[in-house]
């Protein structure tokens, strides 16, 4: 896998229309680190977490700056910036259901990503890649996995079939937009530790502060569109100084919803 | 795959055995003697004797559809009355002719249908998309039979490129160029509507899936768009397929005008020709043949719809 | 709602219109044949539009012929609408039987290609206006039934519905105060959609002698009569043909927008608010 990336997002404004989704917005992810982005929903966290791949929708208007070791994704082209996405950023969906092919077999969409990125050299050394990929992502008999269709899995195995193509490239910064919110509180643990272990560095979307408390190392709170607080997990968690962040965090104390 | 289609097969069964109730009533319910409406005011007394023995005239209904669906399964449609021929042989050369043409019209059908749904599917609010989008209204709204004869009077009587009818060059004519020749003009008649349709749900289907999170999925995994254009449009195809069975009933029964106006010896031209001659029997068959016709399109449809969504192998 | 009629709802009144007026408006007598002026150009004096083989002027016919050549495109949508509305409700608020077996015909004439089961239909009747209404209302009534059922369905459930059960209001009085106001305005909205397809089927039976017979005018069998003279006059033999084709364009274009102003509008993409939304 690649080095872990640093990631700089300054001064980020993402409008749709009349809205304002994401208001001048600063923060970064250092090497190796894990930020974990709290807020309810449309505060805005999603908007910027797709504005970072460059998908923030067909009609948003972006302004400011994100940097990707020191690479600015913005001004690059389409082509240049879908060099980037699945290479060295990795992004895990919301909803791996809409995410995945429904009608292609998660084998052959491993193949074709490794493909894509010349991460395999041919197609036979990709086929031969995906049972490992599939096994790293903590799915049993990942040959049978690499066979199925998505609606042959459960919804926890296809959040782990979409991290396995997330991380199959060995991207350097992970984008994971409320990875969890679909899965019960046993399977969530694991796919959150799942995300941590590839040593990538995180950018992790998410409204579930047990979430947080278990990965982050640092913590920022999103509200209408602005961050309006970041700071270590253990400080902001127990201590948080603004309203809002305050009162996520007392309406949530640890733990799923 | 197998247990899927054997499963549609045996949902036919019923339909098929209502769509000859219905094909049987309409003839026995004409009103009148039968045996004259079959054979005309002045057949012969021998003749009319074995076709009332035929129909079992004596018999009650549901017994007369008995021998009668008892011999269309053995091929026996009965005789024609303008051409004093079995039904089944004129309708058997008159087949082929006609699923040459439909399938012509079909491949048509599905290459424009695409590309004009796909006309701008990025952008459903642009131009393209809107231009695209009244393209295949004034198609769907183009009966078969005015763009036939809008067809021959520009291409065949006015600029001379295609001949106005038939199926080959009486002269020089009868090989595959020749054929292909005349089936232009006939092929575009009875595609335009179908295109249309095609067009329309196709590019709603495309549309959709393009702005859907699948589409961001997969951008974000660093496909480029030409990959990614090929996974909306398998995702789309299933909307294609499905309006496949409509696409093939405005085939199937356009061919009626299109085959009469372009003389092109099919199911169709005979029907209208049994209609025209009140030739009851080849009325019957004819209609039987294609209505059974549809009903087999529509089970291949579904098999190919089951065949591109993997969702649906289990679902019947 | 206050927003102005399209411009097909113009056209449309205006075909309307000419249907009724149609025969006071004939710049000559549609049926008065004069064989020295046989297939005459369109332009040509006295005959804006030319004549057909028997000398008749063109233009007459066509304006004459617009009365039973919508009619037989509207009555039927209007006989379809009312009876599978009726069988639309009855299915939805009876029992799984009368449903059954209501579902189970339909798909048996769902299996016909329209054209096909027009003229079964027809055949059984004599040529005329009421073969190609009896005709088209069967082949239409199924998909008409479709939607109502699928539109009762959908409210079925719905708490009104069951208040006005508890309430012990009988089946009649649920389906008439209830479901029809409800199921009504998408019929209507349907239906108008299908009233270019039935034009068009009309004018098709016609054509092939099991509609309105000759010698009367109709847009169908005026194209029979002109089909000889395609290849000797085909600037006046394609104009029952365009005919047909303006009047069916002008009728899907107002179905279509009827549709969209009924909110089922957006059928492509994703309004962009839904985006931003997220």
């Amino acid at each position: 896998m690649s080095a872990p990336e640093r990631l700089d997002v300054t001064g980020l404004t993402v409008t749709h229309g009349a809205v304002r989704a994401v208001d001048s917005v600063s923060l970064t992810v250092h090497p190796g680190e894990v930020l974990v982005l709290l807020g309810e929903s449309g505060s805005g966290k999603s908007t910027l977490a797709r504005t970072v791949l460059g998908l923030p929708g067909r009609t948003a208007r972006v302004t400011g700056s994100v940097a990707l070791s020191g690479t600015e994704l913005p001004t690059l082209g389409e082509r240049a910036l879908a060099d980037i996405r699945g290479r060295r950023i990795g992004y895990v969906p919301q909803d791996p259901d809409a995410a995945l092919d429904p009608l292609r077999r998660i084998g052959a969409q491993l193949v074709e990503v490794l493909l894509r990125h010349r991460v395999a050299d041919g197609r036979r050394a990709a086929r031969r890649a995906v049972p490992g990929l599939l096994d790293a992502a903590g799915l049993t008999d990942p040959e049978r996995a690499a066979r199925a269709y998505p609606h042959e899995l459960s919804g926890g195995q296809r959040q782990r079939a979409a991290i396995a193509l997330a991380l199959a490239c060995g991207p350097g910064l992970l984008v994971a937009d409320e990875p969890t919110t679909a899965l019960d509180a046993l399977v969530r643990a694991r796919v959150l530790d799942l995300l941590t272990a590839s040593g990538a560095s995180v950018l992790l979307v998410t409204h579930d502060i047990g979430a947080a408390r278990r990965v982050a190392d640092r913590v920022a709170v999103m509200h209408a569109g602005r961050i309006v607080e970041s700071g270590p997990v253990e400080r902001l968690l127990t201590a948080p100084e603004h309203p809002h962040a305050a009162a996520l965090v007392a309406a949530r104390p640890g733990g799923p919803r | 795959m197998r247990r899927y289609l054997l499963r549609r097969l045996l949902l036919a069964v019923p339909t098929l055995l209502g769509v000859t109730v219905v094909v049987f009533a309409a003839v026995a319910l004409v009103p009148g003697d039968p045996v004259t409406a079959f054979l005309g005011p002045g057949a012969p007394a021998e003749a009319r004797e074995r076709l009332a023995e035929r129909l079992g005239l004596g018999e009650p209904l549901p017994v007369r559809y008995g021998h009668w669906l008892w011999h269309a399964l053995h091929g026996d449609l009965g005789v024609s009355v303008s051409a004093q021929r079995p039904v089944a042989d004129l309708l058997g050369p008159a087949l082929g002719q006609t699923l040459l043409l439909a399938g012509a019209a079909f491949l048509l059908v599905i290459t424009g249908g695409t590309l004009l749904g796909a006309l701008g599917a990025g952008r459903p609010e642009g131009r393209r998309a809107r231009a695209g989008r009244a393209v295949s209204t004034l198609a769907v709204s183009a009966p078969q039979y005015s763009v036939a004869l809008l067809l021959i009077a520009v291409f065949a009587v006015a600029l001379r490129w295609f001949p106005a009818g038939g199926t080959r060059d009486l002269f020089t004519g009868g090989g595959p160029a020749d054929q292909l020749h005349h089936l232009v003009l006939p092929a575009v008649a009875a595609a335009l509507v179908p295109l249309g349709l095609t067009a329309r749900v196709f590019g709603a289907a495309l549309s959709s899936v393009l702005h859907s999170d699948l589409a961001d999925g997969l951008r974000a995994r660093g496909l480029r768009r030409a990959a990614v254009l090929r996974h909306c449009v398998h995702n789309a195809s299933p909307a294609l397929l499905t309006i496949g069975g409509l696409q093939l009933a405005y085939l199937l029964e356009g061919v009626v005008f299109v085959e009469t106006l372009f003389a092109w010896p099919g199911v169709g031209r005979l029907l209208y020709d049994a209609l025209t001659a009140r030739d009851l029997p080849l009325v019957q068959g004819g209609v039987l043949l294609v209505a059974v016709a549809f009903v087999g399109v529509n089970i291949v449809v579904d098999t190919a719809h089951a065949l591109v969504d993997p969702r649906l192998r289990g679902a019947l | 709602m206050s927003r102005r009629p399209p411009l097909s709802a113009y056209a449309a009144a205006a075909l309307l219109l000419l249907a009724v007026a149609g025969p006071l408006l004939t710049p000559d007598d549609p049926d008065a044949g004069n064989l020295r002026e046989r297939l005459l150009a369109p332009g040509s004096a006295g005959h804006p539009l030319g004549t057909d083989t028997q000398g008749r002027d063109v233009l007459s016919r066509l304006l004459v012929a617009a009365g039973p050549s919508l009619l037989g495109g509207l009555l039927p949508v209007v006989v379809a609408t009312l009876a599978g509305g009726l069988l639309g409700i009855a299915a939805g608020l009876g029992g799984r039987t009368t449903e059954n077996v209501l579902l189970r015909a339909l798909d048996v004439l769902y299996a016909f290609p329209g054209v096909l089961l027009a003229i079964t239909v027809a055949t059984v009747l004599r040529p005329g206006l009421l073969a190609t209404v009896v005709s088209l209302s069967v082949v239409l009534t199924p998909a008409v039934t479709r939607v109502a059922f699928t539109e009762v369905r959908r409210i079925r459930t719905a708490a009104f519905l069951e208040a006005a059960r508890v309430s012990g209001a009988g089946a009649a009085s649920v389906a008439v105060r209830q479901v029809a106001p409800v199921v009504a305005p998408v019929l209507l909205v349907y239906a108008s959609s299908l009233v270019g397809l039935a034009v068009v089927y009309a004018a098709g039976l016609s054509f092939l002698g099991l509609g309105v017979p000759p010698p009367a005018a109709e847009w169908g069998a005026m194209l029979d009569e002109l089909r000889p003279s395609l290849l000797t006059r085909p600037e006046v033999a394609v104009l029952p043909a365009v005919t047909i084709l303006v009047v069916s364009v002008v009728f899907n274009c107002l179905g279509e927008a009827l549709r969209r102003r009924a909110g089922g509008g957006h059928e492509v993409g994703r309004p962009p608010a839904v985006e931003a939304a997220r």
